[in-house]
C-alpha cells in the first residue's frame, strides 16, 4: 500500500523519476548501441541495441521497452526537432598542377556557397589535396593552395573569414591509390566540410 | 631569474592543453540559456566557439544545439546542466575521446567520427550511469 501511495506521488509530482535513455536508428536507417559501462557505481557489461526503445538507467540489467504505439514524448520529439542538421560534404576538383577548378566544379562552388548561407553559426573546413605528380614538397604547397582559393572566393562571397579554416594534405590523402608521378584527375581535389 | 622557467611552463601547457582549441560552435539558441565557462556566463550566439570543459545550462523553456567538429551534434532541451568534461579529436587519424556529464535536464545526441573511431571513444556520465555511444542517435533524460 505503502509503495503504491509513493508511486503515485512520484506521478503526481514528477519527482521520484528515474534517468532514462531513448535509443534511436541514426539519419540514414542504421541502429547502433549503447553500452552500459556503469551503473549505480558498480560495472556493467549491458548493452542497449534495440531501436525505437526506452531504458531505464542506474540498472545493472539494462531492460529496453519498446516506445510502442505511443512513441516519443511531445518533449523528446521537440529536441529531436532542434538537432543541427548533419554536417555536409562537398568535393571540387581541379586542373593538373593549378589553383583553377574545373568546369565542372563551378557548379559545386554555387551549391557550397547556398549550403554555407541556410545555416545558423556554420563553420567550413577545407582541405586541400594533389595527385602524385611532382615532389611532395610541391604538392604540399599546391594542395594549401587550393585550399586557399576555394577559402578566397568563399570570403569575396561575403562569408566571414573567421567561419573557415583551411589546409593542405597534399599527395597523403589519395582518393584514387596510385602509384608515384600518376596524374589523377580523381585525386587533385579540395574536399569541404559544412557544418 | 624566475621568468624564465615560469615561461617555458607557460609555453608547454598551451601546447599540451587542448582546451584552447575550438571544439564545436553554438547553432541555436532560445529562452534562459548560457554557456559556463570557468566562472564566466557567455550568450549562446549562433557561431560561439566552445572549448573542452564548457558547461551547457538552460533554464524552464531554454534550448542550445551545437555542432562538434567531429560532426557529432547535441541539442539541449530545458532546465538542463551538461559539461562537456573531455573533448580530444585528431582531425587527420579522426580518432579522439569525448565525455559529457549530464547532470540534470535532457540531451539529444547524434554521434559522429569520435564515436566511430574506437569502441567507447565516446562516454556519456550521468549521476548513476557511464553509457559508452557505439554510433547512434539517442536521448538521455536526466529528471531533478
Amino acid at each position: 500500500m505503502k509503495s503504491i501511495r509513493l508511486a503515485a506521488a512520484c506521478l503526481l509530482l514528477g519527482g521520484c523519476a528515474t534517468s532514462s535513455l531513448v535509443l534511436l536508428p541514426d539519419d540514414e536507417g542504421h541502429q547502433g548501441s549503447v553500452a552500459v559501462l556503469e551503473a549505480d557505481g558498480k560495472s556493467s557489461e549491458s548493452i542497449i541495441s534495440q531501436g525505437n526503445s526506452r531504458t531505464k538507467l542506474g540498472e545493472a540489467n539494462a531492460n529496453p521497452q519498446p516506445l510502442g504505439e505511443k512513441g516519443l514524448k511531445p518533449e523528446e520529439a521537440a529536441l529531436l526537432t532542434s538537432l543541427p542538421p548533419p554536417a555536409k560534404s562537398f568535393t571540387l576538383y581541379f586542373d593538373q598542377g593549378t589553383t583553377t577548378p574545373t568546369l565542372e566544379s563551378q557548379s559545386v562552388l554555387n551549391a557550397l556557397r547556398a549550403e554555407i548561407a541556410s545555416r545558423s553559426g556554420p563553420q567550413v573546413e577545407v582541405t586541400g589535396h594533389t595527385d602524385t605528380v611532382g615532389s611532395e614538397e610541391d604538392n604540399d604547397r599546391l594542395s594549401t593552395q587550393r585550399a586557399e582559393e576555394v577559402l578566397n572566393w568563399l570570403v569575396s562571397q561575403g562569408f566571414d573569414r573567421s567561419l573557415m579554416l583551411a589546409s593542405g594534405r597534399g599527395e597523403r590523402d589519395l582518393k584514387e591509390p596510385s602509384i608515384d608521378n600518376f596524374s589523377s584527375a580523381t585525386n587533385r581535389r579540395v574536399e569541404v566540410i559544412v557544418r | 631569474m624566475f621568468r624564465t622557467p615560469i615561461a617555458i611552463g607557460l609555453t608547454a601547457l598551451m601546447i599540451a592543453s587542448p582546451a584552447f582549441a575550438e571544439i564545436a560552435r553554438i547553432k541555436q539558441s532560445s529562452g534562459i540559456a548560457f554557456v559556463e565557462r570557468n566562472s564566466q556566463q557567455l550568450k549562446p550566439a549562433p557561431g560561439l566557439q566552445l572549448l573542452a570543459g564548457d558547461r551547457l545550462v538552460t533554464g524552464k523553456d531554454g534550448r542550445m544545439s551545437l555542432t562538434f567538429v567531429d560532426n557529432t551534434r547535441f541539442a539541449v532541451g530545458p532546465n538542463s546542466r551538461i559539461a562537456v568534461s573531455e573533448f580530444q579529436y585528431d582531425k587527420t587519424r579522426q580518432k579522439g575521446s569525448f565525455l559529457t556529464q549530464v547532470d540534470r535536464g535532457s540531451l539529444a545526441v547524434s554521434s559522429g567520427k569520435i564515436a566511430k573511431s574506437d569502441r567507447d571513444a565516446m562516454k556519456v556520465r550521468t549521476p548513476n550511469t557511464l553509457l559508452g555511444v557505439r554510433g547512434t542517435k539517442f536521448i538521455v533524460e536526466v529528471p531533478e
